[in-house]
């Protein structure tokens, strides 16, 4: 799996414009917004693995906000909340309406990035398990339709054997006219 | 996590085979470990053996129960491979009420042996509502039996997480057939009060189960031995009516293990019944 494609939103440019030059610098495809609405609309345009939001931020459409609007439009992404120390209720209350984690500033960037590495290990794995489901069930169904095949096809031959014993038994038959017959089932 | 030991694999394995009939080779050490880690931490067990002595001594079963739990594989969902589910709302229920019509009320008792969390018996219970529901001169008994208790609870329960939810069940029949409960989802009464569950092993005799309309014996067998296999499906055939059909899982075969049962394909499916 490639690194995360991330989307920023904050509306204090210097927190943003910080953090998109580290999250770049360890080589993650980053984008911005400056709030809710641009996020909104960059969400609608193009998919992000993780979107990373201030919890509050002005002009209608909050953290919380953003996180509706990026589960909502694909479930799969996830989000990770920046807050003040004094709004941590808050953001707990965010991870229950699906935010994947928080962080409190001022922010730690080893802490960030362990974020990242935990979401991107997550990402593989589910990627992994429904690879391995796919590739099960592919194979299930192709043996299915084997297995299900032979099973017919033996118990006509079981049939047919029996057939043959049978006639091959008839001591009231001449044992020519019994090979005749049994000859006859065997090339039906 | 604690390792096991060569010598634990065989002690533990026979054990397992003892309870619950469930073979598992040498190879297939991890699997102990995998199953059994977090449970010998739980019972403060410092080795393999320990973790035996322990479920051995326990009159009262309960890490038996623990450990029938941790090594049942509980893969299931609902309207698994979907042949058998067209199969028998197109071929076995119309069949069978056409056999049997003209006798008065129509019984029709169907059985899931290793139902594991349910999803197959409930599965069973959609069909036939959605076939019967308007006719009332049917009398259905649906009856679901597994080794584990973990999984009977939860059957009876009939509350799933949006995880077991999203595997096999269409949108439509998620919100016909399911209530919201809590971030989960239960089965309605409608459906649930079709339904009785049980525990039961199959390794042990048949008893007080009379005999069945429709089995279903779907992926349980493959985990027991071949002669286990054969013992289970004579008895398997002891309990269905002379016209009843069993289903099998769909790799699964009975060549060479019963040969009472005759294949009959229909469609793209396979179903047994007795010779």
């Amino acid at each position: 799996m490639t690194l995360l494609k991330i989307l920023v939103v904050d509306d204090d440019p210097v927190t943003r414009t910080l953090l998109a030059k580290r999250l770049i610098r360890e080589a993650y495809t980053v984008d911005t917004a400056e709030d809710g609405r641009v996020a909104l609309e960059k969400l609608a345009r193009q998919l992000y693995d993780v979107v990373l939001t201030d919890l509050i931020m002005p002009g209608g459409m909050d953290g919380i906000g953003v996180l509706e609007a990026a589960k909502r439009i694909n479930i799969k992404t996830e989000v990770v909340l920046i807050t003040a120390h004094a709004s941590v209720d808050n953001a707990i209350e965010a991870m229950k309406k699906g935010a994947a984690d928080y962080l409190q500033k001022p922010i730690n960037f080893d802490e960030l990035f362990l974020r990242l590495d935990k979401i991107r290990n997550l990402k593989m794995l589910i990627k992994n398990a429904l690879d391995l489901g796919e590739a099960m069930d592919v194979t299930e169904k192709r043996s299915a339709e084997t297995i299900q095949n032979l099973e017919i096809m033996v118990a006509g031959l079981n049939g047919r054997l029996a057939t043959i014993k049978t006639v091959l038994l008839k001591e009231e038959m001449a044992p020519e006219t019994r090979i005749l017959f049994a000859l006859d089932r065997l090339n039906e | 996590m604690l390792k096991i030991k060569p010598e634990e694999i065989k002690v533990l394995s026979n054990y397992i085979y003892n309870v619950s009939g469930i073979s598992i080779d040498a190879s297939k050490a991890y699997l102990l470990e995998t199953r059994f880690g977090k449970l010998l931490e739980e019972e403060g067990c410092r080795s393999y053996v320990e973790f035996y002595r322990k479920a051995k001594s326990d009159t009262h079963r309960t890490l038996e129960r623990k450990i029938i739990d941790a090594i049942t594989t509980n893969e299931t969902l609902f309207f698994r491979d979907t042949n058998p589910f067209e199969l028998l709302r197109h071929k076995i229920i119309p069949e069978l009420i056409d056999n049997r019509s003209g006798r008065g009320i129509t019984n029709l008792k169907i059985w899931s042996s290793a139902c594991s969390t349910g999803q197959e018996l409930y599965s069973i219970a959609i069909i036939l509502k959605e076939l019967l529901s308007r006719n009332r001169t049917h009398k259905i008994s649906l009856l679901g039996t597994d080794l584990s208790d973990a999984a009977v609870a939860q059957a009876s329960a009939g509350t799933y997480n949006k995880f077991e939810i999203e595997r096999g069940l269409p949108r439509e029949k998620l919100h016909h057939y399911f209530t919201p409960a809590g971030g989960n989802w239960k089965i309605k009464d409608e459906i649930r009060a079709m339904a009785t569950f049980q525990h039961m092993n199959l390794m042990q005799p048949f008893v007080g189960l009379g005999k069945f309309d429709i089995i279903f014996c779907r992926n349980v067998a493959i985990y027991f031995t071949l002669q286990d296999r054969k013992k289970l499906f004579e008895k398997i055939a002891h309990a269905l009516l002379p016209d009843g059909y069993l289903l099998i899982g769909s790799t699964e075969s009975l060549t060479g293990i019963c040969p009472q049962f005759v294949p009959k394909r229909h469609l793209r499916s396979i179903y047994y019944q007795l010779q």
